[in-house]
């Protein structure tokens, strides 16, 4: 279950009206989330929840739902 | 034993026959020995040698990655394993120009040429190093056979020029039961035949004239200069796709799909667009394994981040084709083009689309033909011989006509280059509206016989090694 939070923020940085962003969706399958585009949507991620993540824990990330956990355990140890 | 030489067009069927009635578990050791012989037919111990340390190192680190949790030890094992695999790259690829520092008489002697060889290990360290970091990131697991994980890194039709294949792609494929399949024997062959004929009757036809010109650059100017880039620019294409096509052809015979490596990439939008249809499978390594991992540390610099990851990642790979200012040049130019895309495209997306030509068709033609040009302009670092000749001719390409004249060169006719450039442009229109198979037995057989004709009789044979086999 994707975090409503987290889809606006996703969304935004895309510049996208909608999408169904699912726990399995990855980034090849929404309109615009590209290699260049992704790094806006990390950096959004970071600025929206005060979080920061480490490159490598960001390069294993495959889809919505890893990225939902990440932010998740990054909001819980702190 | 290169991929254009009778010895290969007798090698493969042989290894094929052999398959055929090897019992299914053992089949994987067939193609070992095989790639294992391939690899010995150079005569090269160096390059063996490296092979297998690769194989060792990468095999081990692999399974210990895997067995680690997440953590320090994890992350040092990664490195551990990319450092390795670097360095056997950068000592094969450097041996010749340190022993040549310390001990020049050694380095020149003919008789030790063999020991400087460098074919095959740009290849399978990038194909190792992808391995690793795709364990680590959980995206495959680690092969525990050691006979097939060699194989993965040394199958022999990919060995020498690629493709670099990732190991969720390849690996599965060296497991699955062997079925013959009439299909895939007659599509492997007609690709081997046609990577063939791009390769002696295009390729080496248009090495002829561009040889003439670039290596004595002082000799020519103006129209001769531009002419011949545009010929390096199909010389090229021909050359690297004719021995993918040779690579997957043969594979496929074995049952094994290799990652296509090019798709029209001439018929480019941008360079951007060129880089997902030319080398595919290093594009995508660049892109995955250095270029993504620079912007995203790099991200809090925003769009000049994302910039400088290019200008880094590109140079790098013109200093994989080549340890030389000519290359790191043309890498930095693709650079250069790209970032220049990520700064201006978006405007003038923005500015066409006011004015609703944004997908206009004449939008569309310019900007293939700009792109062709930019990219066919990078090439001239490339192939010339030294920075200073490519100087000259980038200095000189618009100094007028020359006396070049295209004539038949001895044996080399023009006329015959015609024909071959007209069959490769008539077979690439064609491929993608006419399904072969589904035609008449008359009209397939025909072609088939008509292919290897032109094989026979354009086919340039004079020892002009493929390009991309000296990186």
């Amino acid at each position: 279950m994707i975090n409503s939070d987290l889809k606006q923020t996703i969304l935004g940085a895309l510049k996208l009206e909608d999408w169904d962003l699912k726990d399995e969706t990855t980034a090849a399958e929404v309109p615009g989330w590209d290699s260049l585009h992704h790094v806006n949507v990390i950096l959004a991620v970071e600025k929206q929840f005060g979080v920061k993540f480490k490159n490598l824990e960001v390069l294993k990330l495959k889809s919505v739902g890893d990225l939902q956990r990440l932010l998740d355990s990054k909001i819980s140890s702190r | 034993m290169f991929f254009d030489s009778l010895v290969y067009l007798l090698f493969f069927p042989a290894v094929w026959l052999v398959y055929q009635f090897v019992p299914d578990r053992q089949r994987w050791i067939v193609l070992l020995v095989a790639s294992i012989a391939f690899y010995t037919a150079l005569r090269a111990p160096v390059l063996l040698l490296s092979w297998a340390g690769v194989v060792v190192v990468s095999y081990y680190c692999g399974r210990a990655i895997a067995r680690k949790p997440e953590g320090i030890e994890r992350t040092r094992l990664l490195w551990f394993g990319i450092v390795a695999n670097i360095g056997v790259l950068c000592a094969v690829k450097y041996l010749h120009p340190f022993l040549e520092f310390i001990h020049p008489a050694f380095a020149n002697n003919p008789a030790f040429s063999n020991l400087f060889l460098t074919l095959g290990v740009s290849y399978y360290t990038l194909q190792s190093i992808s391995y690793l970091a795709d364990i680590y990131c959980e995206i495959v697991e680690p092969e525990q056979h050691f006979g097939r994980f060699a194989l993965y890194l040394g199958f022999f039709p990919k060995l020498l020029q690629g493709p670099i294949e990732r190991a969720g792609d390849l690996l599965p494929q060296l497991s699955l039961p062997y079925h013959a399949s009439y299909e895939n024997l007659r599509r492997g062959v007609l690709l081997f035949a046609w990577g063939l004929f791009l390769k002696v009757a295009v390729a080496n036809r248009l090495a002829t004239y561009v040889g003439l010109v670039y290596e004595d650059v002082h000799a020519h100017s103006g129209i001769a200069f531009i002419l011949t880039t545009y010929m390096y620019a199909i010389q090229i294409l021909a050359d690297f796709s004719g021995y993918t096509n040779m690579a997957l052809g043969v594979a496929l015979l074995f049952n094994i799909r290799l990652t296509q490596n090019f798709n029209s990439p001439y018929s480019a939008r941008s360079v951007a667009d060129f880089w997902r249809r030319w080398h595919i499978s290093f594009s995508r390594w660049i892109l995955d394994y250095v270029f993504k991992p620079l912007q995203m540390g790099w991200r809090n610099a925003g769009v000049w981040g994302t910039v400088g990851a290019l200008l880094v990642t590109f140079t790098f790979s013109g200093l994989w084709h080549g340890a030389s200012w000519n290359f790191a040049v043309w890498g930095l130019l693709h650079g250069v083009f790209l970032a220049a895309s990520v700064l201006f495209k978006p405007g003038l997306d923005r500015a066409f689309g006011t004015i609703g030509l944004r997908d206009h068709p004449i939008r569309r033609v310019v900007q293939v033909v700009v792109t062709f040009n930019l990219v066919a302009f990078a090439w001239i670092f490339f192939r010339a011989n030294s920075l200073s000749d490519a100087g000259y001719i980038v200095t000189h390409l618009f100094s007028g006509v020359s006396d070049y004249v295209i004539l038949d060169q001895g044996d080399v006719k023009f006329a015959s280059l015609v024909l071959a450039l007209c069959v490769m442009f008539g077979v690439n229109f064609l491929r993608t509206r006419v399904r072969l198979s589904r035609q008449p037995l008359l009209v397939r057989w025909s072609l088939y016989y008509l292919l290897i004709l032109a094989i026979a009789h354009l086919g340039i044979y004079n020892g002009v090694g493929f390009v991309y086999l000296q990186f």
